[in-house]
């Protein structure tokens, strides 16, 4: 049990592949940007740079600024080690409510952290990500609610193990699964989705006055929030996995696509970015709707 | 002065200040721009220039004219090219100097012009950079090393060309090298038409410019904005039309305008003029290979006590020169009047009120503006790993030995 959630599948592996799967998004992006890119180690290396850091506090941060990225890692890493990976939960069985609260938790502590660290580039990035958050929830939400309904059980596992009997929810409930991909993109802040941190307008955004071991932080949540959410997307959606090798195939093929949108859009503004996503909010309705009248 | 109207400013508007630059990652180089915001809207901008000044016009006092020609040449790292021609331009005027060899206006004409699309080429990249289209900005930026490569064979060098001269140009174009040239030109000529094609349709683009940072046709008149911005405002003018110099008015070309007058507006003509340079380029190479093969004419050291005007079009907008002489081989005084002093200073702070932050990244780069570029050049010895720094009279020695 230990070794379950501590190292295999657990906290260690999970946080090695959440920074290599970041590695091979940013490759990936380079490649086809007809730049060679990054190593795929890359946030290896960075990670262990920011940690040997300087730590600089800011004289008008308020208190939060401290913890709030250690706090966001460790939401987000809960989230993580809650999905199925590979057909086995890390920390055992629990449901999609609590998955769901530690992913808000997490991106909510993220921008918390930029309130308090008194920057204006901060502050304006932090409004705007919760703005975004007000964006991408719903359709979030509403798919992964599709899919709860759609196998009668309120836990992942049973949403995992489901898919492999009557196949993929990606196929029954195609608007759902777009509307799933939608809201990933925005959540782990990606082109078209990169406003909260759009450095030609607002520097860093959020965490423009973070350095050494916080920054890694907030680095790390960002690697696991993409690890988080492919993990989810494969257990909700595409097919579960009842292997590791089944599991890293799919993230494979959902990291290509993830890199696939991200090079082909410019940014939206945040208005532009709020209607979108409410858009597809609704297009999931299209699915919820199946769903209760035919299920 | 300054500070007190942002006090005042401060109190009148319920927002809050955000201080855009002097070091940010939009700019390539430094300026400072106070945003007053209302939320995300913009109620009031301060434009704070004058980080990048470097004193050339003081030191081209202090210099003779062959001096100053390669520091006109570094005026800016983009426009070298034009900025050394339209200096040429000038004390040739101030010399008296009436009619350069047919060949060296060709090739005049063929370094303005590659430069017009080296530089067009660099906007679309930045502006795609500032839409957080980072693909578009890598293609474009690829693309523009095929122009950079054109100037390198013709020049030898990829930023500071450092051909033209007194009564002429310094440097020949090789026949046996204009095929090549050609072809590299073909496939600027279809990527342009891509890219066309790319920041007319693309949904996004379309989105986050059509309609943004309106720049009126009376606006521009009123406030003299010229180049692209002023064609993108329906102005239909341009100093080589206008004021024909070189070969412009015996090539056949249009000036490309629009009527938007916004930020997309200003995209389409930078990407149209690419296509009408390269019209323009051919033209010039099938040309020059049937001029006799003389460069310049001797030009005078002292110049008599004179003044004189030269006016160009640079890829930005009109550019101007300004000269008087004192009958030694120093300049009493030359004035350099940039395009984009005219764009931006005064128009910048009308253009945004009212805009959303999210889209003045886009509105500001879609300006164009250039503040100026680095003026000194470290060397790396790729063998033994070795830097050093160049000094003046080591650079004038090498611009003379190419």
């Amino acid at each position: 049990m230990i070794f379950e959630s501590m190292i295999y599948p657990g906290a260690f592996f999970v946080v090695f592949m959440s920074l290599l799967y970041s590695g091979i998004l940013r490759k990936l992006s380079a490649r086809m940007q007809h730049r060679i890119g990054p190593p795929i180690w890359q946030q290896f290396f960075d990670i262990i740079k920011l940690l040997h850091k300087e730590d600089i506090r800011p004289e008008q941060a308020k208190m939060g600024y401290t913890f709030w990225p250690f706090i966001a890692m460790i939401s987000v890493l809960i989230s993580c080690l809650l999905t199925p990976i590979g057909g086995t939960i890390p920390l055992g069985s629990s449901d999609t409510i609590i998955l769901i609260y530690f992913l808000i938790f997490g991106s909510l502590a993220l921008y918390l952290s930029g309130f308090s660290s008194s920057n204006p580039f901060a502050v304006v990035g932090a409004v705007r990500g919760v703005i975004q958050m007000i964006g991408y929830e719903f359709p979030f939400v509403v798919s992964i609610i599709v899919t709860l309904l759609a196998t009668g059980s309120i836990f992942p596992a049973d949403v995992n193990s489901y898919q492999t009997v009557h196949g993929w929810f990606a196929f029954s409930f195609p608007f759902a699964a777009l509307a799933y991909f939608i809201s990933v993109l925005a959540k782990i802040e990606v082109p078209p989705f990169h406003i909260p941190e759009a450095h030609q307008e607002i520097v860093s955004g959020y965490y423009t006055e973070y350095t050494g071991t916080r920054l890694a932080m907030i680095m790390l949540t960002h690697s696991l929030k993409l690890f988080a959410l492919i993990s989810i997307g494969i257990a909700f959606f595409f097919g579960g996995s009842t292997s590791i090798l089944e599991f890293l195939i799919k993230s494979m093929i959902l990291l290509f696509l993830i890199s696939l949108s991200r090079v082909v859009m410019a940014r939206f503004r945040i208005d532009h970015a709020m209607r979108f996503c409410w858009i597809f909010g609704f297009v999931a309705f299209i699915d919820l709707i199946r769903v209760c009248s035919f299920f | 002065m300054n500070e007190k109207k942002s006090q005042n400013r401060k109190e009148t508007c319920k927002g809050y200040v955000l201080p855009i630059g002097p070091q940010h990652p939009m700019y390539v180089e430094a300026e400072n721009l106070m945003l007053h915001l209302d939320g995300e809207t913009i109620v009031d901008v301060e434009v704070n220039i004058g980080y990048m000044h470097r004193g050339i016009e003081e030191l081209m006092q202090r210099r003779n004219y062959i001096q100053n020609l390669y520091l006109a040449e570094r005026i800016c790292g983009i426009c070298s090219g034009v900025h050394t021609v339209t200096y040429c331009q000038c004390i040739e005027n101030l010399m008296g100097i009436e009619n350069i060899p047919e060949r060296a206006k060709y090739i005049r004409t063929i370094i303005l012009e590659l430069e017009r699309i080296h530089s067009h080429f660099l906007f679309l990249g930045v502006l795609a950079y500032e839409l957080g289209l980072d693909t578009a900005f890598m293609y474009t930026w690829r693309d523009r090393e095929y122009v950079m490569d054109i100037l390198e064979m013709i020049s030898g060098n990829r930023v500071n060309y450092s051909m033209p001269t007194f009564g002429g140009v310094k440097r020949d174009i090789p026949d046996s090298k204009i095929p090549e040239i050609l072809k590299k030109l073909d496939y600027l000529e279809s990527r342009a038409k891509y890219y066309a094609k790319v920041f007319h349709s693309d949904m996004l683009i379309r989105k986050r410019t059509t309609g943004k940072g309106k720049l009126s046709k009376n606006f521009a008149e009123k406030y003299s904005i010229v180049g692209p911005v002023a064609r993108a405002s329906g102005l239909k003018i341009d100093v080589r039309k206008d004021m024909p110099y070189l070969l412009y008015d015996e090539l056949d070309w249009r000036i490309v305008t629009k009527r938007e007058c916004d930020s997309h507006a200003r995209i389409m003509v930078k990407v149209y003029e690419i296509l009408e340079s390269v019209r323009i380029l051919k033209q010039c190479f099938r040309k020059v290979s049937k001029t006799e093969k003389n460069l310049k004419i001797k030009a005078p050291l002292r110049v008599e006590p004179n003044e004189a005007l030269a006016v160009t079009e640079a890829p930005r907008g009109e550019l101007l020169y300004y000269a008087i002489s004192n009958g030694t081989d120093v300049p009493e005084r030359i004035r350099v009047r940039t395009p984009t002093f005219a764009n931006i200073v005064k128009s910048i702070p009308e253009i945004l009120k009212g805009e959303q932050l999210g889209d003045l990244p886009v509105i500001i780069a879609s300006m164009d503006p250039c503040f100026s570029c680095c003026d000194r050049i470290t060397l790396l010895d790729v063998n033994t790993g070795e830097v050093k720094s160049l000094d003046g009279s080591e650079l004038r020695r090498m611009g003379e030995r190419k």
